[in-house]
């Protein structure tokens, strides 16, 4: 099935209007920035609402339009799992837990807040892990996005595609930082709506409704029966088991991801107020909910009306549904919606990089070696300097990085390595002022070593690829490891700890008083 | 290289880690296949813990964090600004999507 879809004259014009519309606000967020917090942390101005669209699209790529829709057809609803149990539970957990501190204590990264309520080391071993994964991350959807999804579909060279929306959203995130990064990915997400729902009526109009698509995928045979079921059973091979979805997923890999990943996090950091960053969450939380519904659903959709696709060819049923389905000038606004999708997670990955590497790797740099904090100026200079080769070096890379099999159980596998350690000592480091720095640093150290272990160690779990279980055991690890290691070290003076734990900050307004002067040294 | 890994990491740790782990993956099963059951009713653990997860962290912010922190820097008071009913109206999609796929 080589066959690619052509465009209609008015789907060119759709498709480069929203390009350059994209840019030029992009570029005209520009005057917005003058110092280095208006570049990473959009001048802590945002307002609820830009936040919330702006992490559902950070968190959403062009290859999950294509990638969930074929695992919906190969496995049903369950697909929708992450980002329903993914998300909205991990999202109010980071509202309430984790934003109020990261807000509060004024860091750019949430290394630095690491770092802050533990030590230097801990800072520098999370923002190197946080630099190299989101490095990978950046060339995989780089390359999918061009060559899985434009080359497969539109028959577009991948090369050219690459380097093209590499130098738009480069342009755009290197001129106007997190505010162009956000603003336009509120344009961005409306353009993805727009498109994704569109889809999903037409195919529901085309299956003949909710209730026939559940009665025809039903009556497809013996593998179709829990294509409607969400939680899969534990005994199941697949990856899936509702065990691993509630405690591996629910309450691990997705609160580490909404409290812990930079690229997600760092939107409510440039919140105007603490009640903006915890509103963003939720506000967020809500507009993702509907993501299933339109990426997931015309996959479900796709088993009744191409039956002879196969599981093998499942990641066509999206672009296949567009070809029999859309009309010319709503198939240019769908592909304008996958670029939106592809460029607002590509600008977000970069910007949050160049934050990390700039604040907790050469800043730490530059600490040990006796230079001081970074001037204002030459962090601006710097981050731009970092955001323009970041885009390079990565879209150079891009082929021999992501050109491999099962790139999204790669993608996964990743994660799972260090996502675990990383929200045990978080949560420690905020809800027990007893956690010491080196209670934290064995806990994100040992924590890691021992997600290895179980990852390559095969036959401890049911489930062929047992990433769910590795994030929620080595999170209890870990989580042991900092209590017991912590309870053997001195214990942190408390001026150390004002502001930063969960007592200190619900109860005591002074603290807080004393964290904001902090901040404001 | 993996399959090096793998082959070394079972000899070294797999005989420590399988009466830890094989003992859990049983008692899942176990659990598993005993839904619990009110009067005539059957109910699977997974659509307990399921649905329970988004009902008990709604219940968490509504009635048990302190109302001022939950709100703490809101623009103007009023309902509408009121996260709690900001979390009741995220959340309830999602407890009945999850009501209805694990019936």
């Amino acid at each position: 099935m080589e066959s690619f879809i052509g465009l209609h004259f008015i789907d060119w014009i759709i498709i480069l209007v929203y390009m350059a519309g994209s840019l030029m606000l992009g570029v005209y967020c520009t005057r917005f920035v003058g110092s280095a917090e208006d570049f990473f942390i959009a001048g802590k101005a945002l307002p609820f609402w830009a936040i919330g669209f702006s992490i559902v699209t950070s968190d959403i790529g062009a290859t999950d339009f294509v990638a969930v829709a074929g695992a919906a057809y190969c496995n049903g609803v369950s697909a929708a799992n992450f980002d329903w149990m993914g998300s909205m539970p991990a999202m109010v957990i980071a509202a309430f837990v984790f934003v109020p501190y990261f807000w509060r204590s004024g860091v750019f990264t949430i290394p630095e807040f690491l770092g802050r309520r533990y030590n230097a080391a801990v800072q520098f071993i999370n923002g190197m892990i946080w630099v190299v994964v989101l490095f990978f991350m950046l060339a995989i959807m780089q390359w999918l996005s061009a060559d899985k999804l434009m080359y497969t579909v539109l028959g577009w060279n991948p090369y050219w595609t690459l380097w093209i929306t590499a130098g738009i959203t480069g342009i755009y995130t290197f001129s106007g930082g997190l505010t162009a990064v956000v603003f336009t990915d509120v344009v961005q997400l409306i353009v993805m709506y727009v498109g994704g729902f569109g889809l999903l009526a037409l195919s529901l109009w085309e299956v003949g409704g909710w209730t026939t698509l559940h009665e025809k995928v039903i009556a497809m045979g013996p593998e179709y029966q829990d294509h409607f079921r969400i939680l899969l059973p534990n005994d199941t091979t697949g990856p899936f088991p509702w065990t691993g979805i509630v405690f591996g997923l629910g309450l691990v890999m997705a609160v580490a991801y909404m409290s812990g990943n930079q690229v997600i996090v760092q939107r409510t950091l440039g919140a105007r107020s603490e009640w903006d960053a915890k509103g963003g969450m939720l506000f967020g939380g809500f507009l993702k909910a509907m993501i299933p519904l339109m990426v997931a659903l015309p996959g479900l959709c796709a088993v009744v009306l191409l039956p002879t696709l196969g599981r093998e060819n499942a990641d066509r049923a999206v672009p296949e549904m567009i070809r029999v389905l859309m009309p010319a000038g709503l198939r240019g606004l769908m592909f304008a919606a996958l670029f939106a999708a592809m460029m607002s997670h590509i600008s977000a990955t970069l910007n949050s990089t160049t934050t990390i590497f700039i604040t907790d790797i050469v800043g730490q740099i530059r600490k040990w070696i006796g230079k001081g904090a970074l001037p204002e100026k030459l962090a601006l200079r710097l981050g731009r300097v970092i955001t323009a080769t970041l885009i390079i070096s990565t879209a150079i890379l891009a082929k021999p990085i992501a050109d491999r099999e099962q790139i999204y159980v790669f993608m996964q596998t990743i994660l799972s390595l260090f996502q675990g350690p990383v929200l045990a000592i978080l949560l420690l480091g905020i809800i027990w002022p007893r956690a010491t720095q080196w209670g934290g640093l064995a806990g994100l150290v040992l924590g890691v070593m021992c997600c290895f272990v179980l990852k390559y160690t095969p036959g401890l779990f049911p489930s062929e690829d047992p990433f769910l279980f590795v994030a929620w055991w080595s999170f209890v690890f870990a989580l042991i490891v900092t209590i017991v290691v912590s309870l053997l070290t001195p214990r942190e003076p408390d001026e150390k700890l004002r502001g930063m734990v969960w007592s200190s900050v619900v109860h005591d307004e002074e603290a807080q008083d004393a964290l904001q002067e902090r901040v404001a040294q | 290289m993996e399959a090096w890994i793998e082959s070394l990491f079972k000899t070294l740790f797999y005989p420590i880690l399988a009466p830890i782990f094989h003992p859990v993956d049983k008692f899942l099963n176990w659990v598993d296949q005993h839904p619990f059951t009110v009067g005539s009713v059957s109910v699977t653990w997974a659509s307990i813990c399921g649905v329970g997860l988004f009902v008990c962290a709604m219940l968490w912010v509504c009635l048990i964090l302190n109302k001022e922190y939950v709100n703490r820097g809101r623009p103007y008071k009023s309902i509408w600004t009121d996260l709690r009913l900001w979390t009741i109206i995220s959340m309830t999609p999602h407890v009945l999507v999850y009501f209805y796929f694990t019936r």
